[in-house]
């Protein structure tokens, strides 16, 4: 075998891995998308077939009318909306004050907030509940206030360091013109964490909008106020004995291209959040 | 005026300044919403549970529960182990069923009192047979389970990741596509990806696996992923590398990318080999990244959930799965403290363990 041979080979190798990939990560996906588009009746068809013999929107339609759906969308939405408002807006503030401040207790509180992005949800839940209790609170700020359990430690943890990338002269500029602490904050910091904002908002996002664990517990007698998770996990059709798959992967791939469009708009920022912290750059 | 010198970043000699004295005021005042959470959600129901599992109370009942020391922790571990005798006929001679010998149930062997044992796992050893009893063989199986579903996981996302994260170091046309796939099963919701694995999975030829394993005639086209007990653990292993591939893998592009290239250059003129470069110049520079994504993945594997509880709900549990099915089906809020209590202690243990090895530096 020759060089030149041995070289087309290898790109071949190389091209077959590159489309296995390919396959493996987005086939079920399609596979999800094809069988919303199948009717009731080749969806029990044996054996599967891999493409629609005849094409409907007739689950998409179901899923569109099914109120509990619809109101589950709109729980996530609001949800998981305001997680990512308040996580951003307590965690830049602690950001601010562990990454730009000298102050006693710094490295303790820096310790505490690594730690808790390491804690087992379930290790709290029974003891959520008491503190749920206390409160008074229904299922809808429920989730709000404990989602902050893993979305606040990374938001606070990627600001911190961001806060403390930026340049002291800015700080030290804003406040020989006689700004304080926190008009330096508000006017000068806060714009230029723009940037990491974006990115940890959108992981809290995300983190918020796939939660299922205190989701599902917190709404089992409440559900009015079902996340899509918890939805499309107990989803029943209207009639059929047997389970809708029709309608699941119809609401599956529903709740899903949004979420890939906004991944794909924000890749590289997704890509830096994710990875922020795990590379010594 | 402020003198610019006194500015935090050199602080004062002598004392604390006022400018110092208040940012530290202001320094605690910003940290206080963030602690007061972090108190409200973590901290106070941690507490909470330790409390909760020292006693026996109803679920989301108003009667108050009394104090029942470790009775709860007893009835999550305590086990033993018992040898099954031959099961013998009318003549008492060994009763062998298709040439092999049959053994007494476990129900004979294992102890109903103070506490009623349940066969977790048989075993034969030395020529004998065992059972595994244990007074809650629940916990004990879906602790067992996940650290076999953990350990197995995290191997395979790992080296699929790696060839992955490999693969795309090279420039090719359309690796930007490639990277953006990537994010797609990592982005889909973990509940929502595991009904469309059920789909797949379905026990009959209208799944998609059944109908490929039949085609290529490795299947009678009707496994039964989810109900046959030893395809049940592979199938949530499949389920979660396939969504928890792409972060390992990005994570390692990740530090892949941190590799100087002069390196590879200075290896191929030495005439090293790709494999020789591999395991000289990348796999030891890797090694920090490699850490921590091993940290991140196992910890969160040991906390799975989602996918064992919406594919195989009260059939078979993972550590989480258990804990949540006690407190919320069976109501039994002091079982299902005490084995969170245990889920925590166990993690904890993991994370330490992993850095000790590796003497992971955070900072």
């Amino acid at each position: 075998m020759n060089k030149a041979t041995r070289l087309v080979l290898s790109r071949i190798g190389f091209w077959i891995l590159i489309v296995v990939i390919f396959v493996y990560l987005l086939f079920p996906f399609y596979w999800a998308f094809v069988s919303a588009l199948k009717t009731q009746a080749e969806l029990i068809q044996t054996p599967a077939t891999l493409w629609p013999a005849d094409p409907t929107l007739q689950n998409f339609r179901a899923v569109f009318q099914n109120e509990s759906f619809m109101r589950s969308l709109l729980n996530s939405t609001f949800v998981a909306l305001a997680v990512t408002l308040l996580s951003l807006g307590i965690g830049s503030f602690a950001g601010y004050a562990l990454g730009k401040m000298r102050f006693r207790g710094r490295t303790p509180s820096l310790y505490l907030i690594l730690a808790m992005t390491m804690f087992p949800q379930i290790a709290v839940l029974a003891g959520l509940y008491a503190v749920i209790r206390f409160l008074g609170i229904s299922a809808m700020p429920s989730m709000i206030l404990t989602y902050m359990l893993f979305t606040l430690p990374f938001t606070v943890w990627v600001l911190t360091s961001f806060f403390r990338g930026l340049p002291a002269s800015l700080l030290q500029a804003a406040q020989v013109d006689g700004a304080t602490m926190m008009q330096a904050f508000r006017h000068v910091l806060l714009p230029l964490t723009a940037p990491a904002l974006v990115t940890t908002g959108l992981l809290a996002f995300i983190q918020a909008w796939n939660e299922y664990l205190f989701a599902l517990t917190f709404t089992v007698i409440e559900e009015q106020s079902r996340t899509i998770p918890v939805a499309i996990a107990l989803f029943t059709g209207e009639v059929a004995r047997q389970e809708p798959f029709g309608e699941i992967m119809a609401a599956a791939v529903t709740v899903t291209v949004p979420l890939v469009i906004l991944v794909l708009v924000f890749q590289n920022r997704i890509v830096e959040g994710l990875t922020a912290g795990s590379v010594k750059g | 005026m402020t003198d610019p010198s006194q500015t935090p970043s050199t602080p004062p000699r002598k004392g604390p300044s006022k400018l110092a004295r208040r940012e530290e005021r202001t320094a605690a005042w910003l940290l206080v919403p963030s602690l007061v959470i972090i108190l409200l959600i973590a901290i106070y129901p941690l507490g909470q549970v330790f409390f909760e599992s020292f006693r026996e109370r109803e679920f989301a009942s108003s009667e108050p529960g009394r104090f029942v020391g470790l009775q709860n922790y007893q009835q999550l571990l305590s086990m033993t182990i018992r040898e099954l005798p031959l099961e013998l006929d009318a003549n008492g001679q060994p009763v062998i069923e298709d040439g092999e010998l049959q053994y007494e149930s476990w129900v004979r062997v294992l102890p109903r009192e103070p506490m009623r044992y349940r066969a977790v796992t048989e075993f034969g050893l030395f020529g004998n047979r065992y059972v595994l009893g244990a007074t809650e063989s629940d916990f004990i199986l879906a602790v067992w389970d996940t650290l076999v579903f953990t350990v197995v996981a995290v191997f395979w996302e790992t080296v699929l990741g790696m060839i992955i994260a490999l693969a795309l170091t090279a420039r090719f046309f359309g690796r930007g596509a490639m990277r953006a796939a990537m994010l797609v099963p990592w982005a889909v919701i973990t509940a929502v990806s595991a009904r469309i694995w059920e789909w797949m999975l379905q026990p009959t030829r209208a799944g998609l696996f059944n109908t490929v394993g039949s085609a290529l005639g490795i299947s009678d086209g009707r496994t039964n992923f989810f109900g046959d007990v030893a395809l049940q653990l592979p199938s949530m292993i499949v389920m979660d590398v396939w969504k928890t591939t792409p972060f390992m893998a990005l994570l390692l592009l990740a530090g892949l990318s941190t590799i100087p290239k002069e390196l590879y250059e200075a290896a191929r003129v030495d005439g090293a080999n790709p494999i020789r470069q591999y395991f000289s110049i990348t796999l030891p520079l890797l090694a920090p990244t490699l850490v921590v994504a091993l940290i991140f993945r196992t910890l969160d594997s040991l906390r799975v959930f989602d996918i064992f509880q919406v594919v195989l709900g009260n059939q078979r549990y993972s550590m989480a799965s258990y804990a949540q099915s006690m407190l919320i089906n069976v109501r039994d809020v002091g079982l299902s403290s005490a084995a969170s209590v245990i889920i925590f202690v166990l993690i904890f243990a993991f994370a330490v363990g992993y850095i000790r090895a590796f003497g992971v530096n955070q900072e």
